[in-house]
């Protein structure tokens, strides 16, 4: 995971630092991982832990992003399927599958939710100035607008920062579960 | 300590404080003796009294002072507790638990809405309370002038007075203890021989503050009281103040180290102690000047160890203080045997617990596998050890129903005045135990089972006599543990139930059918059902025809049953039976593809071998009809199912089901662990839980799942 680290010293810039006090601050550590073949990344402060695709019970009733549920050491965590949640099919379990653990806030904005993504591989851990993320265009990315926080410069190629908040959010899957329920 | 947190002790103990007052009220009108119940009341306000004026809650001091007053009146015997004084009091507590409330919700002031209320309160009390009960504040400076107590010495001599030396800490006006309220009492134990007022530490005008307390007393005092008593007497103040008790026929020596330990002049103090006739001068003297001789010779040796030594102190007196010593650190004792612990710590640990129970199951499946007895050997003691302790930890949440059993005392009370009738509540076994979570839970429909009792089932006291039976009522409630749940019955001795009533009402309001016949406890039932009364006339009580459904709703959903006997013209009891723990289950395993499910098993009739009538989703269960359900198409689970299928016969209510399954794994208890919030939309199901091989496993919601499935027969009817 540190391997591609060393390559990347980054100085901040004074930009950076203006842009981390104006509130506006995004973490300037990414972890980015696949989905088949395209590069996403979440900002490594939502990160709790990266642990091995295993045993899943799925959920019923549930729409298809939502691939089951994991026992982390005694909590009972719902595993989400990004590549699903993102409109295609749903990830084929491979040898590089893996489940990264992330927190986000709760919509009520107090607690703290816990939550897995499965992803197809993770790849580095990388850091990215502030000067160096654009906001995310209008159109031309397949995936919806506002799950994109920003578009990260790294090595020369783009990588869509999530909005995990947004991503991971359990009332819009509250609202699919509701909705696939009327339909059976 | 944060003062904060001191406030919230504070809450949470008047809390306290308050329902054991309450309780205390409500016991005074059964028991004959008084005197206990009314110690407890006195102690529950003037503990409230003293800790709200350490955070200068002002308004509670007040109205809690009047109340004290009245007790302490009540408590000397100068008034007799009557029965209007009792209902004034309980709405003195209704008031102070609002206060409380508005408290704990962040209201440091007094509520203008609520001070009407606690004006009129305040008035009544002090309509109860004697003419002479001026505020105790102004009794003090007419306490000079009170000749019986102002010491005259005629009395002199032997000295076989018990001498008292007070000196009041300077908070304890602010704490709300009242001096001359504790001498009061005092003088119920015995006579006030002779008493001196020690005003020495009183400064200079300018400097004193009102609110400080700055005297100290000199007592003889006659009595046949013991020192225990005579301590017991000052037992709220002797934290903040200097209390020095001397037996009677002591050496004149022991007066001599008093005056030495007191922060007056020794040739004041003397003169003090003659003057209230504990000493006479000529003793005074001699042991003053025996004194600093004895000093001399021995100027190391305690003074308690002196008199003994010297046989200066009656055994009796030393037997008395050591008991009264051992009686302290026996109470600290049981203070520190039980500890306030946050209920999400007692979760952590058990989850904690669960983890290690999967744990243990792993390695015992590894020993298996590779087959080393040694290691089997080791992981079972392990398995059977990590069982205890998990049971030792669900039996941390467990708390006694005794607490939510006397509520109802107060309730009982209420609804019996109110509705005019005379009826009493007995309760048993207060002792069992079960889940904190479930004994919240089941509060309101116990309130709505005994107001259901009281209101419909005991007669009024004209036919009760006229049927023979004692004109006063009772209900009672029970509780006991059985095969692993407990069972809590609400009785009455009222009428009981009528069948031909509720059949009749049942028909007209098209819940049975006419010619369906029906057993007694089906009829007895259908008051369960909902838009069920028979009461022809509605009261505010209950009536309404919600109560017993909602009742049966909320036991059902903490996964219990209720049930209902009864014998006309004897009474009624209703039972209901609840799991002693919402944390664990008994549940059995069923496998659908590769998912596993848990099915309460208290839910489950039996299992039976697949078998269907062709093409149709029933089958023929010893010639009754059982619907299917089958959870593979229902859950939408892919794959095909295995040759050997069975069905599960669930049983909820009155109706049963065949659920299809692909295999049955058999019984299991297990920690229930709750879903994220993002699956609240899966109805039918109510949870998870950890299996021994570390998978999840979801429980199923029986009603849920039915409900569900008969919703769509009830759409696919309609279409």
């Amino acid at each position: 995971m540190s391997a591609a680290n060393d390559a990347n010293v980054v100085t901040y810039g004074s930009s950076a630092i203006v842009a981390l006090q104006s509130g506006a601050a995004l973490p300037s550590q990414f972890l980015t991982f696949m989905l088949g073949e395209e590069q996403y990344a979440v900002g490594i402060l939502h990160i709790k832990e990266i642990i091995e695709y295993g045993s899943l019970a799925t959920v019923p009733m549930m729409p298809d992003c939502v691939r089951g549920v994991i026992n982390l050491r005694g909590a009972v965590v719902p595993v989400m399927d990004l590549s699903a949640r993102f409109g295609r099919a749903q990830s084929t379990i491979g040898k590089r599958s893996c489940i990264v653990i992330v927190e986000t806030e709760a919509g009520d904005g107090e607690s703290k939710q816990v939550l897995g993504m499965l992803v197809d591989a993770v790849n580095a851990v990388v850091e990215i100035a502030a000067a160096d993320i654009e906001p995310a265009p209008s159109f031309g990315t397949r995936i919806r607008p506002d799950f994109i926080a920003g578009m990260g410069k790294h090595n020369g190629r783009f990588v869509i920062l999530l909005e995990i908040g947004r991503v991971l959010s359990s009332e819009e899957i509250v609202e699919m579960a509701r909705g696939s329920a009327a339909v059976a | 300590m944060n003062l904060d947190e001191a406030l919230q002790t504070f809450i949470a103990e008047s809390r306290e404080l308050l329902e054991e007052m309450e309780n205390a009220l409500l016991n005074v009108d059964l028991a004959g003796d008084q005197s206990e119940a009314i110690n407890a009341i006195f102690r529950a306000a003037h503990t409230i009294k003293g800790s709200s004026g350490l955070f200068s809650l002002d308004h509670i001091v007040a109205f809690t002072h009047v109340v004290e007053s009245l007790l302490d009146k009540v408590r000397d015997g100068s008034i007799t507790l009557n029965d209007e004084m009792v209902v004034l009091l309980l709405s003195c507590c209704d008031y102070l638990s609002g206060m409380v409330d508005g408290l704990a919700a962040g209201q440091l002031e007094q509520d203008p809405d609520t001070a009407p209320e606690g004006e009129m309160l305040q008035q009544q009390l002090r309509r109860h309370m004697d003419g002479d009960a001026a505020p105790a504040a102004a009794a003090i400076p007419a306490l000079h002038a009170e000749p019986s107590v102002e010491r005259i010495d005629t009395e002199r001599g032997d000295s076989d007075y018990w001498h008292i030396s007070l000196r009041f800490g300077r908070v304890v006006l602010q704490n709300g203890m009242d001096p001359i309220a504790f001498l009061r009492y005092l003088a119920k134990l015995g006579r006030i021989v002779g008493i001196a007022t020690v005003p020495d530490a009183i400064p200079p005008a300018e400097e004193m503050d009102a609110e400080l307390c700055y005297l100290g007393f000199e007592i003889a005092f006659d009595s046949t009281a013991d020192r225990e008593a005579i301590a017991g007497v000052f037992e709220f103040v002797q934290e903040d103040c200097e209390i020095r008790i001397i037996p009677p026929h002591s050496k004149v020596s022991e007066y001599v180290n008093l005056i030495r330990a007191l922060p007056e002049q020794a040739a004041r103090l003397g003169e003090i102690l003659v003057r209230c006739g504990s000493v006479t001068q000529q003793e005074l003297d001699g042991a003053l000047h025996q004194q600093s001789h004895k000093e001399e010779d021995a100027p190391a040796q305690q003074l308690g160890s002196i008199l003994v030594g010297a046989g200066n102190v009656p055994p009796v007196v030393v037997e008395a203080a050591l008991a009264k010593q051992k009686q302290v650190s026996e109470q600290k004792a049981q203070e520190s045997r039980s500890i306030r612990v946050d209920s999400d710590k007692l979760d952590k640990l058990i989850d904690l617990v669960g983890e290690l129970i999967i744990a243990g199951a792993r390695a015992n499946m590894i020993g298996q596998h590779i087959q080393n007895t040694e290691l089997l050997e080791c992981t079972s003691t392990l398995t059977g050890l990590v069982e205890d302790v998990r049971d030792a930890a669900l039996e941390l949440r467990m708390v006694k129903i005794g607490a939510t059993f006397n509520r109802f005392q107060r309730v009982v009370h209420d609804v019996a005045r109110e509705l005019g009738k005379d009826i009493g509540l007995i309760v048993d076994g207060e002792d069992s135990e079960l889940d904190k979570t479930v004994v919240e839970k089941i509060g309101d429909p116990l309130m709505h089972l005994v107001r259901n009792a009281m209101d419909h089932g005991i007669e009024p006291a004209e036919v009760r006599v006229a049927a023979g039976k004692s004109a006063k009522g009772m209900i009672k409630l029970n509780a006991f543990h059985e095969s692993g749940s407990i069972v809590i019955e609400v009785s009455d001795d009222g009428g009981g139930l009528r069948k031909e009533k509720i059949l009749a009402k049942a028909v007209e309001r098209g819940l049975v059918d006419p010619e369906r016949k029906l057993t007694d406890s089906e009829i007895y039932n259908l008051i369960f059902e909902a838009g069920f009364s028979t009461a022809e006339k509605i009261t505010n009580l209950s009536g309404r025809g919600v109560g017993m459904d909602v009742v049966k709703r909320n036991i059902q959903a903490l996964r219990g049953s209720v049930d209902v006997s009864s014998r006309e013209g004897q009474g009624t009891t209703v039972t209901v039976r609840l799991p002693l723990t919402l944390a664990i289950i008994d549940g059995f395993l069923v496998q659908v593809g590769s998912s596993v499910f848990v099915v309460p098993l208290d839910m489950i009739e039996e299992c039976i071998e697949y078998a269907t009538e062709p093409g149709q989703d029933y089958t023929n269960l010893r010639g009754q009809v059982l619907p299917l359900v089958r959870l593979r198409e229902q859950f939408r689970i892919g794959g095909t199912a295995t040759r050997r299928e069975s069905i599960v016969v669930l049983k909820f209510g009155n109706h049963r089901a065949g659920m299809v399954v692909d295999t049955l794994l058999g019984e299991f208890q297990t920690v229930i662990k709750p879903l994220s919030p993002m699956f609240s939309e899966v109805k039918c199901i109510s949870g998870s839980t950890i299996l021994g091989s570390g998978e999840v496993a979801l429980i199923l919601d029986v009603a849920a799942l039915m409900h569900t499935v008969g919703g769509k027969g009830a759409v696919a009817q309609a279409a």
